[in-house]
């Protein structure tokens, strides 16, 4: 068993491979040059590589390799209906459906739209309870464009799921994403007239536990916040330890629910890494907590890690993904007690996602 | 006929193939005839702003963008806008 990682970028998307041990990676790539990868995620189920691409010229799209990214092929089917008065800006997120669902994702996109395959990738279709979501009128775009960047599947509810979209907020399906409801209570905009409104919050990430599924974390524009009743309501989580409640990433340790990672940056003004250097804080109390990780992190350094830009993979002992605007990626073995620079002078890094490869 | 010579990003979309004889009518049949039609125009089947159209050297869009006509033309040529970073 090794561990492949899924490094997307603003020019292509490379590959970082390494067994075990973690700690010597080889670099395959650029794939999928030219295009902005915002997203690259590999299927468990078939081991298909799914990318969200993006280009200034030629759109949005999504792109799917059956071959380690060798080759590749392109969506054929995806656009929104023209009375919806929408037209597709950017895709964002894939997430593989559930075991079982077979040829099932999610794609997440702006503006603020939900798109689904039934057929592994080939035609999208749109996901009218978020599409024309009656709502829409009061979501408004962030600094990235009303982006939906955040899908979660309750591995034992099969007709339960989430989305989060910025600057609407996070929502909730029962019913399989035939409807979905706003699941923000408790969370901030401090932005807006009414600091707890309904909806128009800006998650910023949104991860829900698979071992303990009725347990949400999400980093917000406005905090850092835990739900344990399915986002009925949410727990402000930062103080503690956490120099700053704005942030984008954030990871979770499969094998404890109570563990959570985040990279906060200094504040929504300035937007880069708090005290002029990069540090992970992670939590194992659920929250209460805060201590920060820093051994083989730069000491000086005024970086950022995007949204998507955080991963965790699967081993028994866990290893953590950091990739930095600055174009390192950085790898924890030992589940973030210690750091290595396993690539650098990459493109800005946008997207890391690890999985287990043999 | 017509050739239709894509640039290089699109040529990769196209399976590496940067040169297409077609026979079409316009330009919008031409366009919509490759395999990377999706890529040139938008969801509404418009040509993509930043997507510029050579008909033997004339902006397409000077003579009626999609529906420019091809009789008598000898090439196609399409070229991204400078854009980007």
């Amino acid at each position: 068993m090794g561990v492949l990682v899924l490094v997307g970028t603003r020019k292509g998307l490379f590959a970082l491979e390494s067994d075990d041990d973690r700690r010597d990676w080889e670099l395959h790539g650029p794939f999928l040059t030219g295009w902005q990868v915002f997203h690259a995620v590999v299927d468990p189920r078939d081991r298909t590589i799914h990318a969200a691409t993006n280009n200034e010229v030629y759109g949005a799209t999504v792109h799917r390799s059956t071959d380690r990214g060798q080759t590749w092929t392109r969506a054929e089917e995806l656009g929104l209906p023209e009375d919806t008065g929408l037209t597709l800006e950017k895709t964002w997120h894939v997430e593989p459906g559930r075991e079982g669902e077979d040829g099932r994702l999610w794609l997440g996109a702006a503006p603020g739209v939900l798109f689904r395959t039934d057929d592994g990738g080939a035609t999208w279709q749109p996901v009218d309870g978020i599409v024309r979501h009656e709502t829409r009128d009061r979501w408004h775009p962030g600094a990235g464009g009303m982006c939906c960047h955040s899908i979660a599947l309750d591995p034992d509810e099969p007709e339960r799921m989430y989305v989060g979209i910025s600057a609407a907020g996070v929502f909730r399906s029962e019913d399989g994403g035939e409807t979905f409801e706003p699941a923000n209570q408790g969370t901030a905009a401090d932005f807006l007239p009414d600091p707890f409104p309904e909806l128009g919050q800006c998650v910023h990430k949104l991860l829900l536990h698979p071992g303990r599924p009725e347990r949400l974390w999400q980093q917000n524009h406005c905090g850092v916040y835990r739900s344990d009743d399915r986002g009925e309501s949410w727990e402000r989580l930062e103080g503690n330890g956490l120099p700053s409640g704005f942030g984008f990433p954030l990871a979770l340790d499969h094998r404890d629910p109570d563990a959570a990672f985040v990279v906060p940056e200094e504040s929504a003004e300035n937007r880069v890494t708090p005290n002029g250097r990069l540090g992970v804080y992670r939590t194992t109390d659920g929250g209460s907590s805060w201590e920060l990780l820093t051994d083989g992190l730069p000491q000086q350094a005024w970086g950022s890690v995007m949204r998507e830009g955080f991963s965790f993979d699967r081993l028994e002992s866990p290893g953590i993904y950091l990739g930095t605007q600055s174009g390192s990626l950085f790898v924890s073995p030992d589940t973030g007690e210690t750091w290595l620079e396993a690539a650098a002078q990459l493109p800005p890094i946008l997207s890391v996602e690890a999985t287990e490869w043999s | 006929m017509v050739v239709v010579l894509l640039p290089s990003l699109l040529a990769a979309e196209a399976g590496g193939r940067n040169r297409f004889e077609l026979d079409a009518p316009t330009v919008g049949d031409a366009v919509r005839a490759l395999p990377v039609a999706n890529l040139v125009l938008d969801e509404r089947g418009e040509l993509r702003r930043l997507v510029n159209v050579y008909v033997d050297g004339v902006d397409a869009r000077d003579r009626g963008g999609l529906d420019a006509p091809l009789a008598g033309a000898e090439t196609v040529r399409l070229v991204a806008a400078i854009a980007g970073g």
